[in-house]
């Protein structure tokens, strides 16, 4: 557990420190922003319904995520301090688990950024807050898996690029799922459906809490986590 | 403390290190020597964790490696070739980090962290980053991590490559200092470290143990032998009946019968034959006092005498670069003992390998010299 925290710890520090991080933020913030503005300030002042704005932005964070696990594992094996920590008492469930600590946490503060909108947006009119907090709370779950998603990528090459790549590709293809199979309601998309990233998040934009839609994204993270494990793991057997 | 049972690793198709056994004892400093590539890197990431061995297995205070890596990683302490800094991180950040990876007693770990600063003269840069470090110090920061949680087993790579000389002073004194506590395995390709620094030296070449045994025993040859070169105006024949029945100098080997060369020798003195013999003593005694009484009184003048001493370049080389001529030697060895008479094939083989002890360059010797013995069939 100890060992966890100072991974986790590490890496908070390598994000404050990194201009990476900052610059995710900044393009996040920017991009966000200027949907806020075309779908609410422009286009309807007069509705006020924070899900308008987050359901146009949520594509935002697919730039953004890569973005921000790329380093994580992909700048140890190129610094060679994979060699120090596969070689410490650390399990590698426990540095993995710390890393992925660290980007939720960073996830939390993306989510506080949009926030901002809500808030405004209280200024003109009254908000649905139930919707307003289970917006948010969808967010942390998409985010989360969407961060794991990135986290493997990541564990994929020694080049951040490759790994920023690489984890926009993962993504956008669970992103799209729902639309390859095209929209004919055909069996092929029906049994698609369930597994696109955006579909479990309508729920939360609802307001409704479901078990199935959370059960989706944790075992998502928790899969994408458990192949991150064994691809690190497997670097032991080169 | 430390067993590597018929360990080998192959990296897709390609051997990397084959069939290594040893075994080293608490308290020992092992210097682990090699040309490039000959498998110390990957043996001592097998020995650290970070690579799981193709067969073969290892164990740390009995304990396998890969089996409860756990338990055996919290006991070693490894400092690779290139240490594992974070750049962006501070000197104090980073000891702070690796003490708690490390598991370090939280409430030891201040106390840790300046007790390594102080003892590796960080005591200036805690609050530098380390991508501002120079060279040495970083080697200082790597060497401070690898020791902070108290290892038994300390693996150092090559722990003084790229330094200035007084750094390197440093940090064998360091090195030194930390072998009263703890093991030490280091590798490097600078000889004379070994002999200073360490009690016990393995050489590895091409994945394979070639040599184990401590330095000192070294300087006076392969084994446990004295030996001494010697140039006597006499016959082979003549040489032979005056050593024979001595006992102390169990092999006695003729290394260049020089019997036609009258004519090339004029000039130092118009006489027959000299012999050119290397002999071994049954035990690492001086028998030189001894030599030159008998052969004086037998009336045979010896015109040169030279303690054999192997310094540790020529075993470095003559193991790593010509293992033929090496096992060759060896059964010369053996057959010597029967055939010192003048077999000139025998002789030819001998002759080759043990100057290659004391030229050095073996590869380019042997081939003449064998030569010329078929020649002057």
């Amino acid at each position: 557990m100890r060992r966890m925290m100072a991974v986790c710890n590490k890496e908070l520090q390598a994000y404050f420190l990194s201009p990476t991080s900052y610059f995710a933020f900044a393009v996040y913030v920017l991009m966000t922003s200027l949907l806020f503005y075309s779908s609410f300030v422009y286009y309807q002042p007069s509705i006020v319904d924070y899900r308008l704005v987050l359901g146009d932005t949520l594509s935002m964070l697919l730039f953004v995520v890569p973005l921000l696990t790329m380093r994580l594992i992909a700048e140890e094996f190129r610094q060679g301090t994979d060699e120090l920590l596969l070689t410490s008492p650390a399990r590698v469930s426990e540095i993995i688990f710390g890393k992925y600590l660290a980007s939720l946490a960073i996830l939390v503060v993306l989510i506080l950024c949009s926030l901002v909108y809500p808030f405004i947006m209280s200024f003109y009119g009254t908000l649905d807050m139930t919707t307003v907090w289970m917006s948010a709370l969808g967010l942390f779950f998409l985010g989360g898996s969407m961060m794991a998603i990135g986290l493997f990528a990541s564990t994929l090459s020694q080049h951040q690029m490759v790994s920023a790549v690489a984890g926009f590709i993962i993504l956008l293809v669970l992103w799209m799922l729902d639309s390859f199979a095209g929209n004919t309601g055909s069996a092929l998309q029906q049994w698609l459906d369930p597994f696109a990233l955006t579909n479990r998040f309508d729920s939360f934009m609802k307001g409704v809490l479901s078990g199935p839609d959370i059960l989706y994204y944790v075992t998502l993270s928790g899969v994408f986590l458990l192949l991150s494990i064994q691809i690190v793991e497997r670097k032991r057997w080169r | 403390m430390l067993e590597v049972k018929q360990v080998s690793k192959v990296f897709e198709g390609q051997r990397g290190v084959h069939q290594l056994d040893f075994t080293m004892e608490r308290g020992e400093i092992v210097g682990f020597l090699g040309p490039n590539g000959a498998g110390k890197t990957t043996t001592m990431r097998m020995i650290t964790g970070y690579l799981h061995p193709t067969a073969g297995s290892i164990m740390v205070d009995g304990v396998s490696v890969h089996e409860q890596g756990q338990r055996v990683r919290s006991k070693i302490g490894y400092l690779p070739e290139t240490p594992p800094l974070y750049p962006d991180m501070t000197v104090q950040s980073y000891l702070r980090f690796v003490a708690n990876l490390r598991d370090v007693p939280a409430r030891e770990v201040k106390l840790r962290v300046s007790e390594m600063v102080s003892r590796l003269g960080l005591q200036d840069r805690e609050k530098q980053l380390v991508r501002g470090l120079s060279k040495g110090y970083r080697q200082r920061l790597g060497l401070a991590g690898a020791i902070i949680h108290k290892p038994d087993l300390l693996v150092l790579d090559e722990p003084t490559s790229g330094l200035d000389p007084n750094q390197i002073i440093e940090i064998r004194d360091l090195i030194r200092e930390l072998g009263e506590n703890h093991t030490v395995l280091l590798s490097t390709h600078i000889l004379p470290e070994v002999s200073t620094l360490c009690n016990r030296m393995l050489i590895i070449n091409q994945g394979q143990l070639v040599l184990d045994g401590s330095p000192q025993h070294f300087g006076s040859a392969m084994g446990d032998q004295f030996k001494v070169s010697i140039e006597v105006k006499a016959t082979a024949e003549q040489l032979h009946n005056v050593l024979s029945p001595w006992e102390k100098v169990r092999s006695e080997v003729i290394q260049t019968s020089v019997a036609n060369t009258a004519k090339d020798t004029s000039l130092t003195s118009a006489s027959t034959d000299t012999v050119k013999m290397l002999l071994t003593g049954v035990s690492a005694e001086d028998f030189r006092e001894e030599l030159f009484y008998l052969l004086s009184g037998a009336g045979l003048p010896i015109l040169e005498m030279k303690k054999e001493n192997l310094s540790l370049e020529q075993i470095f080389l003559k193991l790593t670069t010509t293992e033929t001529t090496d096992t060759a030697a060896n059964s010369a060895d053996v057959d010597k003992v029967a055939g010192s008479e003048t077999d000139q094939d025998v002789t030819s083989d001998i002759d080759s390998s043990s100057i290659s002890g004391t030229s050095a360059s073996t590869s380019t010797d042997s081939s003449p010299h064998s030569r010329k013995g078929e020649d002057s069939k």
